[in-house]
This record gives C-alpha cells, structure tokens and sequence, in this order.
C-alpha cells in the first residue's frame, strides 16, 4: 500500500498538472492557429488470410500520409495534417463495417480499404450512409464500381480491365511465337474475384485462338494443391492461367513445378503472390511466369525512390504499397483542390480529378461511375530472379520468353 | 413479480434506451451484440438444450440468406415477404439433415461432423450452381426503405436485432419451462434413458433441430439484408459456426440466457482489446495483439468456468 501512495507525490502532481495545464489551457493561440488534422481512415485486414497484404496496404498509406505531412500537409488547408486512423477488417466483413462506424465517430474525412472485395463493398456501402468518400486502394470485384455509389473511387483498374488488356497481352505474345498456345487450364480461387475474373477469361480466350480446358476453383486457404497440378498435368493444357490470393498463387506455382507441368506458359490474371518475395525466395519456380497485374513503373523516378525507401526498411515493393501511397497522395490531391475535408466538397473534387498516378503506367485519371478510365495492368515476366515489365511497351524494361524452355 | 422478471424489464429498459444514447459505432456494436446472441440461441436450443452440438449451424444461416436473395435479386420479391420463405428453407434444410442423420443413428461427435460436412456440401454447391452466381456473390441493391428492409438510420436495424433477440429468448424460455423442453433434457442427459421413459427420442430430435434451422435462417436473412452482399464463403463459412458454438459455450449452454451472456462478454473482450491496441501508443501497430488477449480470455472463460459465464449466477447446492 505504502509504495502505491509514494508514486503520487505532491512534486509529480504539481508537474502533471502544471503539464497539462500548459498544454490544454497556457498556449491556446498557438493551438488555435493549426489547423484540424484531416483524419483518414485505413481500413485494411492487417490479421486474418490476408494480413500480409493488409500490412503492406497499411505501410503504403502510412507513408504516403507521413510524406503529405513533411511537405507541409494540405496547403490549400492552411497546412492542415493528415492523420492516418488505423483499422483491421481481420478479414470479415462485419468487422470491416464496424469500423466504418468507428472511424465516423472519430470525424474521419475519407476511407482508405480495403483490400478484399466483399469486405470493400460492405464497407464503402455503410461510408456511403454518412455521404463519407471511400477510396478503393485494392479490391479487382467491378461490383464495387457498379453499384451507383457516388462516394466510391477507385484509382486501380478492375479485373474487367485486367482480362481485356491480359487476353490482348496473350494474343500478341502467342501470335509472335507462331501460336504454340492452343488451350488453356484456368485456376482460381473461388471468391469474387477469383470466379470473375476466371468467367471473363473464359469468355475471351476464344478471341485469340485460346480454348479454355476447364475452370477450377479452389478454397482460401487451400494448403495442398497437389490434386490440382495432377489434374492439369493430365489434361495438358498449353498454358495455364491462375487469379488467387498471395499463398495459394505461390503454393500452385510450386506444386506445378514440382509435379514438372510442362506448358508453353503460366499466365497468371491478378495472381496475388507474384511479387518479389515470389521471385526471390523461389527463383527456379517463378522463371519464365508471366502475370497481368498491377505494377509500378520502372521508368518512374518517384517509383523508383520509393522501392528504394521500402526495401531500406526491410519490406517488399509490393503493389499494396504503392497503391495504397498512391490513394493517399489522390486525396492529398483533392483536399487541396476542395480546400476543405467537407464530404461534398471533398467527393466533387475526387470526381473531378486529375491526379497524376505516376507512380503506376497509367494514363491521366479521370473517373467515371468510381473508376479510373486511365488506370491500366503492366504484363510482366519472371526472368533471371527479377520481375522485368513486358508490356504496355512505352513502360517495358524487357522482352518476353514465350514459350518458356521446357522442365528437365 | 419474481427478481429475475424485474431484471429482464430493467435489462429490456436499458437496450431499448441504449442507441438513443451512444453513438453510432456503439449502436453497431449493440445490433452485432444481439445479432449474434440471436444466433447463438438457435444454436442453443439443439446444442445446448438437446444436447446435438453440431459444427455446422452455418448451413441454416446460409440457406436463409441465399433464399431470400435470390427471392428478391432474382425474381424481384419484397425482402420481408422473402423473409418467412427463407425460415421455411432453412426449417426444411433443418428436418432433412436431422432426419438423415438421426434415421442413421448419428450422435454426438458424428452427428457434429456430417453438421460440417453438409455445411462444406452447401458451400460448395452455392459456389457450383449458377443460380446463386457462385463465388460471384449476390450483391443486393442499396434502396434505403424501411419496407425494402434497409434503414438509413442503423437504429431500426438495431431495433430489430433486438426484437429477434427478445423472441428467440422468449422461445427458450417456452422451452425451458415446458414438456418439450423437458423431453429434450431428457435426451441431453441419456438419450436410452429417454427412449425408455416412452420419449419419441428421433422425433423431438428432428422438432428441435427442424425449429433451430428455421431460425438460424432468419438470422442469414438479416445478415444479408444488413450488408446487402453475400457469398458461398459468408454464407456457408465456418467461422459462423464457431461463432454461434461459441458464444452459446461460453455464456452456458442449455440455459436461457447464455448466448446472450457469452455474446455480450466476447463481444466487449474484442471490443476492449482492439480499442486497447488502437489507444496504447507501443500496441497501435501491434493490431493482432488484441487477438491473442482475447484467445487468452477466451481460454480462460472456458478453463475456469466450464457452465459457462451463466454458472456464476448459478445458486450453488447448500452442503449438510
């Protein structure tokens, strides 16, 4: 008892309040002259399936707000800071609604989220009851965009948009080669995104000579895939595509190569796993694999000096993170134009954008019905251990080996 | 008027109350609260009261939500008219699986895994067939309209949570109190003891789990209708039937109030613990932290108190 009265000491409660004295009461004009910060919710799964991606969605955004806020914040605010509200989804939809909830309580501005497309458009709809911007940093659904919302953007293009410029990508490359590529096995994971970007490819691989075998969809998580390589290995696909999250993208990749599928390609529509840790720690699986995604521009300095600041910090250059800065730097950009975080103001001013993702190989922003038009996937190929561009060709850093070399 | 009676008015008092006076997030918090107590108690009544625990309650949940969506997405119903139908389906999904199940003698820990596996077939199937557009999902258009079943005030949603809540209390009570309830006690405690005190031991078990399904199912409904998005793994996942089992064990099963209880507690544990790891300025990128709190909690409740948080009010037996 004796020590637990000690601690509150006549002298230590003379300075904590003097302290919060001080700072609540004794400067209220210098506190007056800042402006509110201007709070943006992030809300991704950083726990959960896909708390990796979530993570590096988080990193992202946090950079971009710390970057917004060392250049003097939001000018046309008076300087007003951004202030980054941190919330995990845990990968359930009730939970990512909850904290849209949360965050309107605590004034937030604008959201940020969330990663996973069922969790984005529960989410964007509750944002959309408080006429409160939401910001799609990932999540391919074209659901999300489709739906009326007037508070709904997204900077990034959509699997429609994915498979369009894919199947284009695929056709040109196979054209090239002579046409080694006849059918194709499609492998995807069995939620929304996964299933809609495999019916789209379905739909149009006949478009450019390509007969789609089969369609097999797979759980999340799904930790064995040897059924699956053993199924492809038997039907003998020319090439085989795949749309799923990050471990079940590399967990498929290296099955197939371990059960030696031999195909003229793996072409990949918005395989989640294909990023550097992919490369890196598994460099004879990935060789050769293409992948429709999206991806920074290697002929971007700002993309480059931003790879640079993240691997310095022992992270991944993965294309959460520059989308999520991205995203950020899209509603820096707005709050500048609107001058105010006021949510019509604010919504009008996104609507009207033309911010310059120049981080990415797009064209300039210019949104319609939510989405961005001038939001485009980069091609790219697995050679040597690195992720080399293949195509649009303005932003390319390499050409593509199609057919791959066969499997010993 | 009995002390537990002057308790449940007080208790009713306070959440018709409750949204008037809390903003909004505590308000989704309160409907999530009773949405989940409400699950919980159709678990309750087979698991608990019955005694078939079953690890796959989320095939109810599923059905209702899948029905009445595509009721209303496909064929253009009202959503409320669409409700009772999807009760109807997840009852008869309830009749056909106790039917199959008890036909073959399934108990206990067998009867718990066919619950999952048809729980798996249901997911599966709503992710093969086109008329639930597979893993496309079922989106339900945003139309704000009380008779469109969506509020733009989330007050009403909580209000009907609450309502839901109060009628499936109201059901285990009845149960509790009466001969059906009795029988299916009997049946918990011994199920050939049962049998030979001249209970219809198939029958009460196929009653019990046909009504539970059907209520289960009202709950997907309500589900879908307040996110307006569903999809086989939201419908048939199963982390919904852990959570159903779990607030029901934890709060105590085979009583009234446990899921309701155990609801509660879980829900102010995951709220208190993620609030902790967004306050603490050490804990603010720490988030999976709250969820080790609350396994450790969680593991706590249960080692600690195997009634459940209901056997603390529970009167213990006066030794001689």
């Amino acid at each position: 008892m004796k020590s637990s009265t000690r601690k509150f000491s006549r002298r230590g409660f003379v300075a904590g309040t003097t302290a919060v004295a001080a700072s609540g009461l004794g400067f209220p004009a210098i506190l007056g002259a800042q402006p509110a910060p201007v709070k943006v919710g992030l809300i991704h799964p950083v726990t959960g399936f896909v708390a990796y991606n979530g993570q590096q969605s988080r990193l992202g955004a946090t950079m971009a707000v710390e970057d917004v806020n060392k250049a003097g914040g939001i000018k046309g605010m008076g300087g007003a800071r951004l202030e980054a509200l941190l919330g995990d989804s845990q990968s359930k939809v009730e939970v990512g609604v909850s904290e849209v909830e949360k965050m309107n309580e605590q004034g937030v501005a604008a959201y940020i989220g969330c990663f996973q497309s069922p969790v984005g458009i529960a989410a964007s709809q509750a944002a959309s009851k408080y006429n409160t911007p939401f910001l799609i940093d990932v999540g391919a659904s074209d659901l999300i965009v489709n739906r009326g919302l007037k508070n709904v953007f997204r900077l990034k293009p959509g699997f429609g948009v994915c498979v369009d410029q894919g199947v284009a990508a695929l056709g040109a490359l196979n054209k090239a080669a002579g046409g080694p590529a006849k059918t194709a096995a499609i492998v995807h994971e069995s939620g929304e995104f996964g299933t809609g970007t495999a019916k789209l490819l379905a739909g149009k691989l006949p478009s450019i000579g390509i007969q789609p075998k089969e369609l097999i969809a797979h759980d999340n998580p799904t930790r064995n895939f040897d059924n699956i390589a053993l199924r492809i290995r038997s039907m003998a696909p020319d090439i085989v595509m795949m749309s799923n999250y990050g471990n079940e993208y590399m967990l498929l990749a290296r099955t197939l190569f371990q059960q030696k599928v031999n195909v003229a390609g793996f072409f990949s529509v918005l395989g989640g796993g294909f990023n550097y840790k992919f490369v890196k720690e598994m460099p004879d699986v990935s060789q050769y694999m293409m992948d429709v995604n999206h991806w920074y521009n290697p002929r971007s300095d700002k993309a480059n000096a931003l790879k640079k600041r993240v691997e310095a910090g022992g992270a991944l250059f993965t294309f959460e993170v520059y989308l999520s800065y991205s995203n950020v730097m899209l509603l820096a950009e707005a709050l500048e134009r609107a001058g105010s975080a006021d949510k019509e103001k604010l919504t009008a001013a996104l609507a009207a954008s033309e911010f310059k993702a120049e981080l990415m190989p797009y064209g300039p922003t210019k949104f319609v019905n939510g989405q961005n038009r001038g939001a485009r996937p980069a091609v790219m190929q697995s050679l040597k251990g690195d992720i080399e561009v293949i195509a649009p060709e303005d932003v390319s850093s390499a050409k593509a080996v199609f057919p791959r070399p066969k499997l010993g | 008027m009995s002390r537990t009676a002057l308790l449940c008015l007080a208790a009713l008092a306070a959440a018709l109350v409750y949204p008037l006076l809390v903003p909004n997030y505590l308000v989704n918090i309160g409907m999530l609260m009773l949405f989940t107590a409400f699950l919980g108690q159709s678990w309750n009544l087979a698991g608990g009261y019955a005694g078939q625990t079953s690890f796959g309650h989320v095939v109810f949940f599923g059905v209702g939500a899948y029905t009445s969506t595509i009721l209303q997405v496909t064929y253009g119903w009202n959503p409320w008219l669409a409700w009772p139908i999807a009760m109807l389906a997840g009852g008869a999904v309830g009749w056909m699986i106790a039917v199959l199940s008890f036909r073959a003698g399934l108990r206990g820990s067998y009867f718990a895994l066919i619950t999952l596996a048809f729980a798996e077939v249901f997911r599966i199937l709503a992710n093969s067939v086109p008329f639930t557009r597979g893993g496309l999902g079922m989106l339900i258009k945003a139309d704000q309209r009380p008779e469109n079943f969506q509020f733009k005030d989330s007050i009403w949603i909580y209000y009907l949570a609450l309502a839901l809540c109060v009628i499936s209390l109201l059901i285990a009570w009845q149960i509790a109190r009466g001969r059906f309830g009795a029988r299916l006690v009997a049946i918990r405690e011994n199920e050939d003891a049962a049998r030979a005190l001249g209970i219809d031991v198939f029958a009460e078990k196929v009653k019990v789990l046909t009504l539970s399904g059907a209520m289960c199912a009202a709950g997907g409904t309500f589900y879908a209708q307040k996110y307006l998005y569903i999809d086989p793994s939201i419908a048939f996942g199963v982390d919904k039937s852990v959570e159903m089992l779990l607030v029901t064990m934890v709060g105590g099963a085979g009583t009234i109030f446990g899921p309701l209880i155990g609801s509660v507690a879980l829900t102010v544990i995951n709220e208190a613990t993620r609030g902790l790891a967004s306050v603490v300025p050490a804990l603010k990128n720490v988030q999976p932290l709250s969820l080790v709190v609350y396994g450790v909690m969680l593991v706590l409740i249960v080692a600690r108190l195997p009634d459940g948080l209901m056997g603390l009010f529970r009167r213990r037996p006066r030794h001689a």
